[in-house]
């Protein structure tokens, strides 16, 4: 065959070169004899193909879903698309489950992609290795000094023993691991890593927090996912408190405060008596409100970080990791400054540092001493028109004579009650009646 | 994803040709020397078969310039990739080189182990052009392994047996199609009407047609409203004449005068929209989300122990309508007008509403107060679906003001059917501010009468379609109907 394609090339190229100018004015006769030689020429490759069938072509009568996935992913990648060359039975299985092709070919992307982060980072390896060898002459001399190494296993015996000593007497931190349901597989890979992390840095840190993993069900996905990541030996030696009871059995409840994105009010100082508690959930895909949802289904105080009072904000949601929430709250337990506290938020998420004009440091209880301050200058100001409100009430309960409409005017007091005071958490329901007596003084005083 | 009109190859991998200089592919078959000595030139001689082919695809260009490419690549390297015989194919197929199809064919399944999806849909399309289209169903069949069969494939091989004149295959695959629940296109339906013109008895499959339009609330395209106007007025012995014709906001056809369904919901669609919302939306899979139990059961028996209300207002909402005045100024002048007209209304809110600043003075708070009911959620819950649940329980008559298309809470609604139930009764019941200005009098968007939805009388169809130029949103609904009349 080899013989006959070469005569016909050289056919062809007698005939071609010089008739290449003349074809294009169009002497139909000599293009036709051309085109039909062409022709010949063109089909050639259909009879090289046809004679390579594939020899093997017993097909497996009983296929499973499994190796139609495995049919689709080779075929796929023959035909060019961006999917992995190998896969695993067990990325098959999860392929399998997904039903769109969208959802499939999403999927064999991030494969894809994965592989080819292996593959590169391979060949970066094998290239350095090969540099290495190549550049190694000479041996390294041995070096003298009175200095004795300092082994990694004495540093780890170290921490070992402050994480030891948290867990005696350190401040507790809680991570709620209840998300199982709002999080995809990714996700809770994901969790986990974040997990490891935030764990790493609370053992390195100079005084640890006792970090507590609660809700932990066990033979649950988080406790399969930590022990595939850390190994059941480490898992075993880790010192860190982790059980299934609820936060709330292990802890009274007036010392809890959960940390959530959603709440509405603002963490201005660290507590050191309260044990704060955080939601292991990464949520890519946004769940918003399940942190809180879980924190009101408890009654528990809620609060978020002062990011909007320190930080111009840009763009980026303000859910924030979980070791970046660690080593946040280590650096403000440590030193009290929300500001190197905050260097830990992404920096691309932010402009900068807001011109704080006066910081709210120091304790909750100057804080209230302002508002009094504030309070008693708004009611002296408005004493009028709050006489004006009460004096209204009683009027408007001789115009409408229904009963519905005086719980109205029972709503009116109070929420004038609330409508005096500057806006506050309501945590504590004591406040609002602390302020009434001041109120009644100052009215007295009016008159 | 958008479709690229004309070619059936789906997203093809990227080609890393960044900063190589792309040679542009002959315009004439070239010899086996000529292509090598083109490749030596070329800066990437690893791609140069798949680009110089892509390059052909693109430029629509001769399929003998292909194939002597096809020649050169089996002199040089001995086989061919399933990827370059992939853009082949697809290249014969765009053009309609049927021949070439065949050939291919009969390369690829002895070659390779199976097909992958792009292949088999452009086999089903290449084979359903030619007399060889029963092929196409075999290879229909074999794609349905890991991944169903798309619509477009189906629809292909439709169109096969339709021209083919094989009606009664076309509708065991349109019945296949809907089985496996996929949605039918457009050209699917046009190929079945098309069918039914030239050839009769198929009337009921027809209307049954007509009937899934219905109930899946499609509204057909302007190419297929012609041809369901064509079959009408095909129909032998029954006299349907068709005329394309807006409807009046009164529910009348301006062409034959007859009121339209009205968008008023049965009573128990509404009792079951009710009880959909009340368990998907307000308390969902956790009510905790959205609002606590205790303000739930606190809104309930509110809400029991009211009248039932005429018009539920979304403070929050309204009061954002225009910058130019405060919010509470807003609120007053709306529930003023609204007052004026003797309606009953209730006011939903959230309790930062009641607390004295710029946006929310206490005179006017105290002033709406008078004039309506009014309900304060807390500030972390959501008042979207305590106004839906007010609105739901007043009874049919009561209406709703927001300017929010409620999309977030459609969604969470189980099923396609409850979703257009609720879309249905929205735009029944939704009024919209159109214009304010302080001072001036508050002026509404007219709610419309009638259901814009295909239906039939018996004697007449009013069909609402899409207009090709239109931009239709999927909160709205087409203004154009076609209005088919049968004479007597």
């Amino acid at each position: 065959m080899f013989l006959r394609s070469c005569s016909l090339a050289l056919r062809c190229r007698r005939f071609t070169n010089p008739q290449v100018t003349i074809r294009a004015f169009g002497s139909s006769r000599t293009a036709r004899k051309d085109a039909s030689e062409n022709a010949l020429d063109l089909d050639a490759w259909k009879s090289v193909m046809r004679s390579q069938a594939l020899q093997e072509d017993s097909k497996i009568p009983s296929r499973s879903a499994l190796d139609d996935n495995r049919e689709l992913v080779e075929m796929w990648h023959q035909a060019g698309k961006f999917v992995p060359k190998n896969i695993t039975d067990e990325q098959l299985e999860d392929l399998a489950q997904l039903t769109t092709r969208s959802a499939k070919k999403k999927y064999l992307k991030f494969l894809a992609i994965k592989e080819s982060h292996k593959i590169t980072k391979k060949e970066k390896q094998e290239k350095k290795k090969s540099e290495r060898e190549a550049g190694e002459r000479e041996q390294e001399e041995l070096r003298n000094t009175f200095l004795l190494k300092f082994w990694s296993s004495s540093l780890d015996r170290v921490q070992s023993w402050r994480a030891a000593q948290a867990m005696r007497f350190g401040q507790p931190l809680v991570y709620d691991m209840s998300y199982e349901q709002h999080m995809s597989r990714r996700e809770l890979e994901n969790t986990v890593a974040q997990l490891m992390e935030s764990e790493g840095c609370n053992r390195r840190a100079s005084d640890p927090f006792h970090l507590h993993f609660c809700n932990l069900q066990p033979n649950g996905a988080y406790h399969r996912e930590l022990l595939k990541r850390y190994g059941s030996h480490t898992w075993e030696r880790l010192l860190i408190t982790a059980t299934e009871r609820t936060h709330l059995e292990v802890f009274p409840q007036r010392d809890l405060v959960y940390l959530t994105a959603d709440s509405k009010s603002v963490l201005h100082t660290f507590d050191h008596s309260k044990v704060y508690v955080i939601g292991a959930m990464v949520d890519r895909s946004i769940h918003s409100g399940a942190s809180l949802a879980n924190a009101k289904r408890l009654q528990l105080a809620t609060a978020r970080l002062p990011l909007d009072e320190y930080l111009d904000w840009e763009c980026g949601a303000k859910n924030l990791t979980l070791d970046q929430m660690m080593r946040i709250l280590m650096t403000v337990k440590d030193t009290g400054s929300w500001k190197k506290a905050l260097e830990f938020v992404p920096k691309r998420k932010h402009a900068g540092f807001q011109q704080h004009s006066s910081g709210f440091t120091g304790a909750a209880k100057s804080r209230f001493v302002r508002n009094d301050s504030s309070e008693s200058r708004f009611v002296r100001n408005d004493s009028p028109e709050s006489r004006f409100v009460r004096n209204d009430s009683p009027e408007s309960r001789f115009v409408r004579n229904d009963s519905s409409e005086s719980r109205f005017v029972r709503n009116d007091l109070s929420e004038s009650r609330f409508s005096a005071r500057a806006q506050n958490q309501l945590k504590n329901k004591t406040d609002g009646r602390k302020k009434q007596p001041e109120r009644a003084q100052c009215r007295e005083d009016g008159h | 994803m958008k479709k690229r009109a004309g070619m059936d190859t789906e997203e093809l991998s990227p080609l890393r040709t960044r900063g190589s200089v792309k040679i542009p592919p002959p315009d004439h078959p070239l010899t086996i020397s000529e292509w090598a000595k083109l490749k030596e030139s070329s800066s990437k001689p690893d791609h140069f078969e798949m680009q110089m082919m892509t390059g052909l695809l693109a430029t629509n260009a001769d399929v003998n310039i292909a194939k002597s490419l096809l020649a050169y690549v089996v002199q040089d390297k001995g086989t061919l990739t399933y990827e370059l015989l992939l853009r082949y194919l697809t290249l014969c197929v765009s053009g309609g080189h049927h021949s070439e199809v065949f050939d291919t064919y009969d390369i690829m399944t002895t070659c390779f182990k199976t097909l992958d999806t792009g292949a088999s849909s452009l086999f089903i399309k290449g084979f359903s052009q030619t007399e060889r289209w029963r092929e196409a169903l075999v290879v229909l069949e074999g794609m349905k392994k890991a991944l169903l069969p798309s619509p477009r494939n189906y629809s292909d091989a439709i169109a096969g047996a339709a021209l083919h004149g094989e009606i009664e295959t076309s509708w065991m695959l349109y019945d296949e199609l809907l089985e496996l629940g996929l949605v039918p296109n457009q050209d699917t339906w046009q190929c079945l009407f098309q069918s039914g013109i030239s050839q009769q008895g198929q009337e009921d499959k027809l209307f049954s047609v007509l009937s899934y339009m219905r109930d899946n609330q499609i509204y057909p395209e302007e190419p297929l409203i012609k041809t369901i106007k064509a079959w009408f007025e095909s129909l032998p012995d029954q006299k349907w004449s068709g005329k394309f014709s807006y409807v009046a906001p009164s529910g009348e056809c301006k062409n034959c005068k007859a009121s339209l369904e009205s968008i008023q919901l049965t009573e128990e669609e509404y009792a079951e929209l009710k009880d959909k919302v009340m368990k998907k939306v307000i308390e969902g899979s956790d009510v905790f989300k959205k609002t606590t139990p205790e303000e739930l059961n606190s809104f309930k028996s509110f809400v029991k122990q009211r009248p039932p209300f005429d018009i539920v207002i979304d403070g929050l909402n309204v009061a954002n309508t225009t910058p130019k005045a405060t919010h509470s100024e807003t609120l007053l002048a709306v529930v003023s007008e609204l007052e004026q007209q003797g309606l009953n209304i209730l006011v939903l809110g959230r309790k930062h509403m009641l607390q004295p600043s710029r946006n929310w003075d206490r005179q006017n708070m105290n002033k709406i107060k008078q004039k309506a009911h009014c309900f304060f959620t807390e500030n972390i819950s959501e008042d979207d679906p305590f106004l839906l649940y007010a609105a739901l329980h007043s009874g049919v008559h009561c209406n709703f003001l927001s300017r929010d298309l409620m999309r977030d809470h459609k969604a969470c609604l189980p099923d396609s059917a409850t979703r257009r139930l609720f879309f249905k009764w929205q735009r029944g019941h939704q009024l919209v501010i159109s214009h304010y200005a302080p001072g001036k009098r508050v002026w509404f968007q007219r709610i419309s009468a009638y259901d814009t939805i295909i239906q039939t009388s018996g004697s007449s169809w009013h069909i609402p379609y899409d207009e090709n130029r239109g931009d239709r949103a999927t909160y709205e609904v087409p203004q154009k109907w076609l209005c088919l009349t049968q004479e007597h």
